[in-house]
């Protein structure tokens, strides 16, 4: 998947309309209609990304489980928005908290180096 | 009041031997008992690349302290912390309030989820089940 071809989203590449479902997994679903003209208007279909934490039903992220807050940190050491992850409300804020705690004490990149 | 519970993990310097740091481990558990609080567990992760320089150390010996007792005792503790040589840094946390409402939302969880299945249990088959069987 060649990532930001169409300036879209973190990783997924997504076209920007996509919105809602553009994700970060699931690749290009769907959506190949025959009609060529129209092929570069349709957005693709995507799944609708949800949240890691509701899904694996983690009600307390803690600061010090490094491989796990990993995932959600980039190679920048940057907290992304919710829309990257597709985590909710409750969790993202959950998520922030743990970053900003492991960050103090060493276990996080406050910037790259 | 009642008491709370608090996390400390803390840096040693990583030029420490392995006895020393035992010994500074021993000898903040010493400040906890000696301020009233209780020792609920004592973690030692050992040597761990730090994520950035800290006092100019790339790496450090993590050590956790999981301690029950008042907000008072942790100012005294976090005060005493710091004037301990050998300590690069500290982050004290409290946790039982947080830990309380992550059991609670499991517990809910888990009864809607029996509630749940009870309801299937009872349910009648669908009708279009039914069809397929005819057929």
């Amino acid at each position: 998947m060649s990532s930001g071809s169409m300036g879209g989203g973190f990783r997924g590449g997504a076209p920007r309309q996509g919105g809602r479902g553009a994700g970060d997994r699931g690749g290009a679903g769907g959506a190949g209609r025959g009609n060529n003209k129209d092929a570069g208007k349709r957005y693709f279909f995507r799944r609708r990304k949800v949240c890691k934490f509701c899904v694996d039903k983690i009600d307390y992220i803690d600061y010090k489980d490094t491989k796990l807050l990993g995932g959600f940190v980039p190679e920048r050491g940057k907290i992304l928005p919710r829309r990257m992850f597709g985590t909710c409300a409750e969790h993202q804020r959950k998520l922030t908290l743990a970053i900003k705690r492991a960050r103090l004490i060493a276990l996080l990149p406050f910037a790259a180096e | 009041m009642s008491d709370r519970v608090y996390e400390i993990l803390f840096i040693v310097d990583p030029n420490l031997g392995e006895p020393e740091v035992d010994a500074l481990a021993a000898q903040i558990q010493g400040y906890v008992e000696k301020e009233g609080g209780r020792i609920q567990k004592v973690e030692k992760w050992g040597k761990k690349r730090l994520a950035y320089p800290v006092r100019k150390h790339r790496e450090g010996s993590y050590v956790l302290i999981v301690a029950e007792g008042t907000g008072e005792i942790i100012k005294e503790i976090e005060r005493r912390i710091r004037v301990t040589d050998g300590v690069v840094r500290y982050l004290s946390v409290r946790v039982d309030e947080d830990l309380r409402k992550a059991e609670t939302s499991k517990r809910k969880r888990a009864s809607e989820d029996e509630k749940k299945r009870a309801r299937m249990a009872t349910r009648p088959p669908r009708p279009s089940a039914v069809e397929e069987v005819q057929e």
